[in-house]
């Protein structure tokens, strides 16, 4: 009941003018940087994040916007996906599976609309998930010492490595480059300067807004200029503009399924909408067995991952409003958003800003419904925003970046740091590395220090605090479950591959 | 052989960066810990790691053509050019020019992109300035406003 009460609330913070508005443009946004290939979610919050910061907009308005980008960029996805054969963002991969065929059969509006809808399953059933139970784990997380924080965040780098899967050594060494490069700066406790180098620019460490806007979009910029395909041939929509009915009862059963499935691996902190829609869909590939004709366009194949994706990037906002963990790339650059406004995301937020949380769930809502209305009738419109030349789109996205870091602090010493960064994100990516890892660990990494030395504070310096607790002994655990993971994937394939051989 | 070039080189980085950390004392022990433990702690972590993809760097990852590097190389200096001479020159200027070249790089026609180039210098820092009340350096143009 107290819920019901609180929702409400939230909806009267939605509902207002200015934060309606926030949100429509954000959607739009969001479902334009969504579709464009190669630009995800998180180059859309990263772009609009300081805007939104120059712009003074209050914290709940900002968390709106950035939210709504979020989802939008999950709609926007698979509009290139289907239309195109290129996925709009690393969620939409597994889109093109079954919606690039379908698209070839004259399909294409039926699998746009489809998709639309699954989506907004996805979305809905895991905020409602959200409602239900993020205040639960808020007051269970309120327990939470320094200690049990530490280990948390250990469990969270841990679940990166174990989820990411094939290159676990590398995920974990990008997290530890992230947590690196947090030390940076002034010792909050001590004042001592470390790896300052004697430069005034790096005494108060890297800003958040230059670490991402330069891994992220500078990198993107030259990964863009390896394939310089220039306004691509889309598949013409052609044929019904509409599924119809028996079509919605065929893929039913599998919303349903890949939401909840694609909620619960977004909750996960460290798994995000990627590995959800790739699950999902071998799922029900399995579940349909030969009777399905996926990867030649199945509808059941086209409704997974949509629904899961987008499921999975609600749900992972709930490590990041209860625990101040955040549970994608995504949910990483909106807690370093919250902390520009000098809030901290955690248990307490639920207390404390209970305007900002619960205006940012009933936005949710109210944002999937303007995405679904948006989507089916402007498909049209948005598709030939694919047709926009790189040669403009590369400078306007140059262009946005290099405002976005000058409105921080305004020196030319942050640029450069900017495009610094970039080319080394660029060669990470390169070689495999992935960047959502550095970005984890960035956020994490002075949260993660501080919770370590209040611990040991705690504590006079003994080391047993760190696993003093059941809450701690039981994350250690899963953290160490969750690492030998690799492993044990590694060893089946192996076992599989000697009774093949033999 | 890239992966574990690039590991063989960040493991220095560590072996360096450690001794910088070596120095981290603080003049008054206000915890336990100080400021130095940690760092080296992720230091050391890294170089665990460093050191496993030196033996171990997985499936080879395919290099850049000479030309892709070439206009890769071209890309990374205009963006420092860019950012250089954002302040001096002033937005409207540096970002014509920025534009302009960046859209030659990535394929784009002579007089194409002189045009996005102009307009997007002048119709950003309109929106920018004007519209989004973000500040934004006026440079060479400094003077035209003065008077």
């Amino acid at each position: 009941m107290e819920t019901l009460h609180f929702l409400m609330q939230g909806f009267d913070v939605a509902t207002r003018p200015t934060n309606l508005l926030v949100a429509l443009f954000g959607a739009f946004v969001g479902t334009i940087v969504g579709l464009l290939p190669g630009l995800g979610p998180i180059n859309g919050v990263a772009l609009l994040l300081p805007l939104a910061f120059a712009l003074g907009l209050p914290p709940e308005t900002a968390l709106i916007l950035l939210a709504a980008v979020y989802l939008g960029c999950e709609y926007g996805g698979r509009i290139s996906a289907i239309l195109l054969n290129v996925p709009g963002d690393a969620a939409a991969v597994m889109t093109t599976l079954d919606g690039y065929p379908l698209a070839r059969q004259g399909k294409a509006g039926i699998a746009l609309s489809l998709s639309a809808v699954s989506s907004f399953t996805g979305s809905m059933i895991a905020t409602c998930g959200v409602v239900l139970f993020a205040p639960i784990l808020a007051k269970w997380a309120v327990a939470f010492g320094p200690a049990e924080y530490f280990v948390l965040m250990v469990f969270a780098i841990a679940c990166l490595g174990g989820m990411v899967g094939d290159k676990p050594v590398k995920t974990l060494l990008s997290a530890l480059i992230g947590l690196a490069l947090a030390t940076v700066g002034v010792d909050s406790t001590t004042g001592v300067y470390r790896f300052t180098f004697d430069s005034v620019s790096l005494s108060d460490g890297i800003q958040f807004v230059i670490v991402v806007i330069g891994f992220f979009s500078v990198s993107e910029i030259l990964l863009m200029l390896e394939n310089t395909h220039n306004g691509q041939k889309a598949v013409k929509a052609s044929g019904r503009v509409l599924f119809n009915f028996k079509e919605y009862c065929f893929t039913f059963w599998t919303m349903i399924r890949s939401s909840i499935a694609g909620f619960i691996i977004g909750v996960l902190p460290g798994a995000g909408a990627t590995i959800a829609s790739a699950m999902t869909y071998m799922t029900e590939k399995r579940l349909a067995g030969d009777s399905g004709k996926f990867g030649e366009g199945d509808l059941r194949g086209l409704a997974a991952p949509e629904s899961a994706n987008n499921a999975s990037a609600c749900g992972s906002l709930i490590p990041m409003l209860t625990l101040g963990v955040p549970g994608s790339g995504t949910t990483a650059v909106m807690i370093g958003a919250l902390t520009l406004y000098n809030i901290t995301p955690g248990p307490l937020l639920f207390e404390q800003q209970p305007d900002v949380v619960w205006g940012l769930i009933a936005s949710l809502f109210i944002g999937n419904v303007i995405l679904l209305v948006m989507n089916i009738p402007l498909v049209g419109l948005f598709s030939r925003m694919l047709s926009v030349p790189n040669w403009v789109l590369v400078p306007a996205i140059t262009v946005i970046s290099m405002v976005g870091v000058y409105a921080v602090h305004s020196t030319t010493f942050d640029l450069v740091l900017m495009i610094g960064l970039g080319v080394f994100g660029y060669i990470l990516r390169k070689l495999d590395f992935p960047l959502s890892a550095v970005i984890l660990g960035f956020v994490l990494g002075e949260m993660m220090e501080d919770n370590l030395r209040r611990a040991l504070s705690i504590s006079a310096g003994d080391l047993g605090i760190l696993w003093g607790s059941p809450i701690t002994l039981i994350l250690w655990a899963l953290a160490f479950l969750m690492l030998a993971l690799p492993g044990i994937r590694w060893m089946r394939a192996r076992r599989k591959a000697q009774v093949t051989g033999a | 052989m890239y992966v574990r070039l690039f590991a063989a080189i960040w493991l220095l980085f560590c072996a360096c960066l450690a001794v910088i950390a070596w120095g981290f004392q603080a003049p008054f022990a206000y915890d336990p810990v100080g400021p130095r433990a940690y760092p080296l702690l992720l230091l050391a972590l890294m170089a665990v790691g460093s050191a496993w993809l030196v033996f171990k760097p997985g499936e080879a990852v395919e290099m850049l053509s000479r030309r892709a590097l070439q206009r890769a190389g071209l890309c990374i200096l205009t963006l420092l050019a860019y950012a250089v001479l954002f302040e001096p020159l002033g937005f409207i200027l540096s970002t014509a020019l920025a534009t302009f070249v960046l859209g030659l790089l990535f394929t784009g026609r002579v007089l194409p992109c002189l045009v996005s180039g102009v307009l997007m210098g002048v119709l950003l820092y309109a929106l920018f300035d004007y519209a989004l009340d973000v500040p934004l350096p006026l440079g060479v143009f400094e003077a035209l406003v003065e008077s």
